[in-house]
């Protein structure tokens, strides 16, 4: 202990001074319970919660919509891949076979 | 499981909480009383700082989750209620009065619930003096003896100023009865 301290301790004591009325701390807790709130305040986060994951919800569905609706729909992409593969083949037959579309005709008409 | 432990599980479970609280309050609200006591010094103020600091735990209680004892939490509480009210004090008195008559030792002389003598309402009135860390750590040290590594979890101060400032606040109150005496 420092010399100062020891000086006040001696000097001063360390008892307390103070009293309170009589029976104060016997009627304290239930003077302290009945002031407080029903219920505690809740955080922010814990009040908000289940809108948040509403919202979070929303955001989800409305992100997957808007990206299937602005995505070019994949059979109609196949379908358009394989028309344009089915006529460059046949144009480049018929160039092949140095005929155009008189001699297929013509071809087709005597067969059948 | 220590009681502090088994409290704080109470806390968290709503249907718990208003039963685990009511233990808290019988069993830290004297020592939490005496706290602000020696802040505030009158006990209507002491009485009304301490249901505030009850209330602000409550309404509180969530943000706790036992990372230090019950009683740092609620003592960081009622300190810095205390400190608060204080600031709250001197700024009505500032505005309204400069009589002498008002001062500490006058008023605890003239409390009917101080049973101090004279050099004991000028040691309140010396540790009111005191800047608020210093006023802080020599009251937690000097009548609670409290640990400086208690107060720095209290205060969010190092251990190292703490024990600074109770050095110079021990230092300045000598000094004011040395000159006296």
């Amino acid at each position: 202990m420092m010399n100062e301290e020891l000086y006040i301790k001696n000097r001063l004591g360390d008892r307390n001074p103070f009293r309170v009325p009589e029976g104060y701390f016997d009627s304290l807790t239930a003077e302290v319970m009945k002031n407080l709130p029903e219920q505690p305040k809740q955080s922010i986060l814990v009040r908000f919660r289940p809108w948040m994951y509403a919202a979070a919800c929303l955001v989800a569905v409305v992100f997957t919509a808007t990206l299937y609706l602005l995505t070019p729909d994949s059979s109609e992409q196949m379908m358009a891949a394989d028309a344009t593969t089915t006529d460059t083949y046949v144009e480049d037959v018929a160039d092949y076979m140095m005929a155009d579309n008189n001699d297929i005709y013509a071809l087709l008409a005597s067969e059948y | 499981m220590t009681d502090d432990r088994l409290l704080i599980e109470q806390l968290s479970n709503p249907k718990t909480q208003r039963r685990a609280f009511e233990t808290v309050v019988r069993q830290y609200s004297e020592q939490l009383y005496w706290q602000i006591r020696r802040f505030v010094l009158s006990h209507d103020d002491a009485n009304d700082v301490l249901q505030n600091a009850f209330i602000k735990a409550w309404q509180g209680i969530g943000s706790f989750h036992g990372d230090s004892k019950l009683l740092t939490w609620l003592s960081r509480i009622a300190i810095n209620e205390s400190l608060d009210f204080l600031r709250r004090q001197k700024n009505v008195v500032t505005l309204s009065t400069d009589d002498e008559e008002l001062n500490v030792s006058n008023t605890l002389m003239a409390d009917e619930y101080f049973d101090g003598d004279e050099t004991e309402a000028q040691l309140q009135e010396a540790i009111a003096a005191l800047p608020e860390v210093q006023r802080t750590v020599f009251l937690l040290r000097y009548y609670d003896d409290m640990k400086y590594s208690d107060i720095s979890n209290m205060l969010g101060t190092s251990e190292g100023a703490l024990k600074a400032s109770y050095h110079i606040a021990v230092k300045k109150i000598s000094e004011f009865f040395k000159s006296h005496d």
